[in-house]
């Protein structure tokens, strides 16, 4: 009889065996993670869905392509809003219609995709800019006329006309990222989640699907570098949630809840900075005015009247944050001073009753984080007030941030909707999304307004700053007229993070991965 | 003895059996701990409303966080509701859904046991490989994917337990009815004619009842638990209905402001699950003493 055949293979056996490499396993790959440097782990609210920067779908999937492929320039950290070089050289504005840039000289795309040029700058602008292309960042370029190719590394930006929040909302955002165009076209013209010819200073190593995002430093990445040798993207929808896996040593950086704030500043976790910074966010209730029954306008005008949005906020945000008179937060051109239709319980009810609507029930739907919850079931109490049953409906991100989308079939079905929307430092970037041609992609409410799509194209040629202000709160006047919003909050942002790290962090408490330092 | 005095007698005896049974569960003491907390369980839910003057889903943002006192025996949530209304109101739809999921399961379980059981053996291999097939798939992701198509609700919740449960059941019953398929008294009722239907009602179905009975019940805190998680997760009783799950979520996210949330959502669960187990593993040992001396 051999050695071999002498070992006892029991169930316990092979159950103690399994467990003891699988401790061996974790214990590895800790020390090997502890062994590769240094490493950021951060939270994002949603995980991504897409790597194509003409395609993304929210902030998070920004972030990381903001580190990964390198842009003509990147917004810079700190308490005001600017930008600095990252693929250029050089970058200046000859007059309201022509910009230069030249590339730097070195930057190249990972997968033997060669070196950046002037050539993938026009094709990723024009791509973008396309209309054929259906982006819906089409309007961070919408006065684009074309980009010439002056030699291997310069070109000329050509704009048709002047176009006012160019430094401010399109070029330092991931809306000017370079693509290689030989990768984009080989990969059938648009990215997925897998990138390809990256060329920022990180790279994506490794994406778990709600799990976490493994961002790795680009050894050829020449110039500035990230702090970190590794930053770890965790995708945690609820910041309470985030909160708790912050405090159990989980996380060096996240945004807190709203309402989380003012206790996280008077008791803050051990080692800790919290900081809370004005945002730029809007958040409201929206209505579908084609979804019965909101196709009645007396409906969407009751609801108006009938929700208080004092105790809407209050309820979510326990106090920390302000009501909203629109979607141009203050600071910014255009922000109104108040609301047309304020809370009014008795009038809603009027309406409800002309509308014939008494004891009618829609669906309100809502990502699924503490906060909205909560303001939700305020709406919906509000609502039940004046005869409106309201069900909520809670998704995860992937779902919820489809649900408008004209791929998903429930877009025409959407009957109320709460939600949030980030922004850039320029009020076009707020009114972008509800111009009739989004319809489908980012206008759930299917509003739709020839004076205000007007206004959108000529609010972003108009460069005085006291027409625009006219204008862009017009368009509030408009969107409110058609009773499909009712405006709720800008929020306030709060931030915490450990003092071993010195974070980059944007005006409104966006992070910039890579001008995260060690403190 | 006369028909009327046998008639009279049987009700007699199905009393002296309960309360033999109830002296029985009284005397083992985890029993009588189950029974008393299944007592108090099921009379809180039903005298919700008169135990308690708040609504549960009545908001009062501006007494956010409110801990235990007198006017509020549990303490508020983060919208200011009452706890103590919520829990109680809470445990009226979660044992409705663990009543009304467990009887449904139930009716499915014998039904199609019983065709399994008496049916052909083709069918009988088909429905086996069904009721493995659901069994495979895990309870939760089960939920996810069908909540997802039908979107949360208790209806969905209901359908979940019931897809989960039946097979168990069906199981049971066609392991017992391919037993007595050929006990002497079916054979004798079939070769006097006895339809296939009268068999399986009159000489089957009474004969496989009582083991899935105390299964069931043994069931209910298993049910109670997967409403819980579902609504913790936000999947399934919709706000602002009270469920213990949804509580343990609102407990959950604001633990740093307020434990009181935790406790009130998760106490509840704990004492269900424990009265209906110890219960249900005591009606076991009553209707089956082998096990326990087995035990």
């Amino acid at each position: 009889m051999t050695k071999a055949a002498n070992i006892n293979m029991t169930r316990r056996g092979v159950l103690a065996g399994a467990g003891a490499l699988s401790l061996a396993s974790l214990i590895y790959s800790t020390k090997r993670s502890q062994a590769a440097g240094s490493v950021l782990r951060v939270r994002s609210y949603g995980d991504i869905q897409t790597l194509d920067p003409a395609f993304r779908l929210a902030a998070p999937e920004g972030d990381i392509t903001n580190v990964i492929f390198a842009g003509l320039v990147v917004a810079t950290p700190g308490d005001s809003w600017g930008w600095k070089p990252m693929a250029v050289e050089k970058i200046e504005q000859l007059d309201p219609l022509t910009i230069a840039f030249k590339l730097r000289d070195n930057i190249g795309f990972t997968d033997g995709f060669g070196q950046m040029t002037a050539e993938d700058v026009k094709f990723s602008i024009e791509r973008l800019a396309d209309p054929a292309n259906k982006s819906p960042y089409a309007g961070d370029w919408a006065t684009l006329k074309e980009v010439e190719v002056k030699d291997k590394l310069s070109g000329i930006i050509h704009l048709s006309k002047a176009f006012a929040p160019l430094w401010t909302s399109t070029l330092p955002t991931p809306s000017s990222t370079i693509l290689s165009k030989r990768a984009v076209t080989e990969a059938g013209g648009k990215l997925g989640v897998k990138p390809v010819a990256q060329s920022g200073p990180y790279l994506l190593k490794e994406w778990t699907p709600k799990q976490r995002t493994v961002l790795v430093r680009n050894p050829d990445w020449k110039y500035e570098q990230g702090g970190y040798d590794e930053i770890h993207v965790h995708p945690i929808e609820d910041e309470k949630t985030a909160e708790l896996g912050y405090e159990a040593g989980d996380l060096d950086y996240t945004w807190t809840s709203v309402s989380s704030i003012k206790r996280l500043k008077e008791t803050p976790p051990a080692d800790t900075v919290v900081v809370e910074k004005p945002s730029l966010a809007f958040v409201w209730l929206g209505m579908n005015q084609i979804a019965a029954p909101f196709d009645n306008p007396d409906l969407r005008r009751a609801v108006q009247y009938g929700v208080d949005r004092k105790a809407v906020v209050d309820a979510a945000y326990f106090g920390a944050a302000a009501t909203s008179t629109g979607i141009i937060a203050p600071g910014l051109i255009g922000h109104r001073e108040k609301n047309l239709y304020e809370y009014d319980p008795d009038k809603a009810r009027e309406l409800v009753n002309k509308a014939g609507a008494s004891g009618v029930t829609v669906t309100l739907d809502i990502l699924n984080k503490a906060e909205r919850l909560s303001a939700a079931q305020v709406v919906q109490a509000n609502l039940q007030d004046i005869g409106i049953n309201v069900e909520i409906k809670q998704n995860d991100s992937g779902t919820f941030w489809t649900l408008g989308s004209k791929q998903n079939p429930y877009y025409k079905k959407l009957q109320m909707v709460l939600s949030r929307f980030s922004m850039q430092p320029d009020p076009s970037w707020a009114t972008e999304w509800y111009t009739t041609s989004q319809i489908g992609e980012w206008n759930w409410e299917q509003f739709s307004s020839e004076e205000f799509d007007k206004l959108v194209t000529e609010g972003k040629i108009e460069l005085d700053p006291a027409k625009r202000d006219v204008m862009y709160k017009k368009m509030q006047d408009l969107m409110e007229e058609s009773g499909c919003y009712v405006f709720l909050t800008h929020e306030v942002t709060g931030v915490m993070y450990r003092k071993s790290v010195a974070a980059g962090l944007k005006p409104n408490g966006e992070p910039c991965f890579a001008d995260f330092k060690p403190a | 003895m006369s028909e009327q005095a046998l008639i009279e007698r049987q009700p007699r005896e199905r009393i002296g059996k309960a309360g033999r049974v109830l002296r029985r569960i009284l005397r083992e003491p985890l029993g009588a701990f189950g029974l008393a907390l299944v007592v108090i369980v099921v009379l809180s839910a039903l005298f919700a409303d008169v135990l308690t003057n708040y609504p549960p889903t009545k908001l009062a943002p501006a007494d956010r966080f409110a801990p235990a006192s007198l006017q509020h025996l549990l303490g508020t949530d983060h919208l200011g509701r009452d706890l103590f209304s919520r829990v109680l109101h809470g445990g009226r739809i979660a044992l409705a859904i663990a009543l009304g999921a467990t009887g449904l399961s139930l009716i499915g379980g014998i039904v199609l046991g019983l065709i399994a059981g008496y049916g052909p053996r083709w069918l009988d291999n088909l429905m086996l490989l069904l009721f493995d097939a659901i069994k495979s798939f895990p309870t939760v992701m089960l939920a996810l994917t069908l909540v997802t198509l039908t979107g949360p609700s208790l209806l969905a919740v209901l359908i979940v337990v019931v897809l989960v449960n039946v097979p168990g059941y069906a199981r049971i019953i066609r392991t017992q009815t391919l037993v007595l398929k050929s006990a002497e008294h079916v054979m004798a009722a079939r070769s006097m004619g006895a339809s296939t239907a009268r068999i399986l009602t009159v000489h089957i179905l009474p004969n496989v009842i009582g083991p899935i009975l105390i299964l069931a019940s043994m069931d209910i805190p298993v049910v109670v638990a997967i409403e819980a998680g579902l609504s913790f997760l936000g999947l399934g009783v919709r706000p602002p209905l009270p469920s213990w799950g949804a509580i343990l979520n609102d407990g959950f996210v604001n633990i740093r402001d307020s434990y009181w949330i935790v406790v009130a959502g998760g106490l509840p669960i704990i004492l269900t699950t424990l009265g209906f187990t110890f219960l249900g593993e005591t009606l076991r040992d009553v209707f089956d003493p082998r096990l326990k001396r087995r035990e």
